[in-house]
C-alpha cells in the first residue's frame, strides 16, 4: 500500500517524533509507515486522517 | 506514552518488591518453625513456598506482559507476534531435533550437561531440557523481532 504521509508532515513541518507524538505511536512506527512497509491498522488509519484532517483515501493508495 | 510507561515502571517494580516481601516473610515463617520446631520436618514447608513463589513469578511475568503488551503501539506489537510465532516456533523445531534424538538409544551413553553441575537425577535432566529449549526459544524470538524492525526500517 502505498501513503503520502511523508509529504503530509514535510507540509507541515513536523518531525517524525512530532508526528508520532500526535498519533501515540512511536517514531520507529512512523518511519515503518512512512517507508511503506507497515500498513496501519484501520484505527490507526483513520487517526491519521484526523491528524491531517484529510480522507483516508487521500493519504493511502493501492500499489 | 510516558505516563503509561511510568505506570509500567511502578507496576514492575511495585510487583517485583511485593514478590521479595512474600519471599522474606516466607523464608522468615520456615526459619522460625525449624527453630521453633527442630522436630518439625521443613523440606515440605520449603517446596512449598519456593513453589507458590515460582507460581506468583509466572503469574506476575504474565500480567506485566499484559501490562506491557497494552502499553505498546501497534507496530511493536506486531513484531512482537511475529517474532513469538516465527522465532519461538523456530526456536522449538530446533529444540525437536534434539528431543527426537534424545530418544535414540545411542542417547543413553551421551554425556549431557545438567544445568547444576553436582546434581544428576531425573528432575534436574528435566529442568534443564525445558529450559534449554525456553533458551533455543528466546534466542528466535530475539532474532525475528530484530528481523522484523530492520526491514521495516
Amino acid at each position: 500500500m502505498n501513503n503520502r504521509l511523508k509529504v503530509l508532515r514535510a507540509e507541515r513541518n513536523w518531525s517524525q517524533a512530532e508526528l508520532a507524538e500526535r498519533l501515540g505511536v512511536s517514531r520507529q512506527t512512523v518511519n515503518a509507515l512512512e517507508t511503506g512497509r507497515y500498513d496501519p491498522s484501520l484505527p490507526l488509519a483513520f487517526k491519521i486522517a484526523r491528524v491531517f484532517d484529510q480522507a483516508i483515501e487521500a493519504i493511502f493508495s493501492e500499489d | 506514552m510516558k505516563s503509561a510507561r511510568a505506570n509500567f515502571l511502578i507496576k514492575v517494580v511495585g510487583g517485583l518488591a511485593l514478590l521479595m516481601l512474600c519471599a522474606f516473610i516466607g523464608g522468615g515463617v520456615v526459619g522460625y518453625l525449624s527453630v521453633t520446631n527442630p522436630e518439625l520436618d521443613t523440606s515440605s514447608a520449603h517446596i512449598w513456598i519456593i513453589g507458590g513463589i515460582a507460581v506468583a513469578l509466572m503469574v506476575g511475568s504474565l500480567a506485566v506482559g499484559a501490562v506491557w503488551m497494552r502499553s505498546i503501539d501497534e507496530a511493536a506489537r506486531e513484531a512482537h507476534k511475529a517474532a513469538w510465532y516465527w522465532g519461538g516456533s523456530g526456536g522449538m523445531a530446533v529444540g525437536g531435533v534434539f528431543a527426537i534424538l534424545a530418544t535414540l538409544p545411542a542417547a543413553a551413553q551421551w554425556n549431557i550437561p545438567s544445568m547444576l553441575p553436582e546434581r544428576t537425577d531425573p528432575a534436574v535432566y528435566a529442568a534443564t531440557g525445558a529450559f534449554g529449549l525456553m533458551t533455543l526459544m528466546i534466542i528466535g524470538y530475539t532474532i525475528v523481532w530484530a528481523w522484523w524492525w530492520l526491514a521495516r526500517r
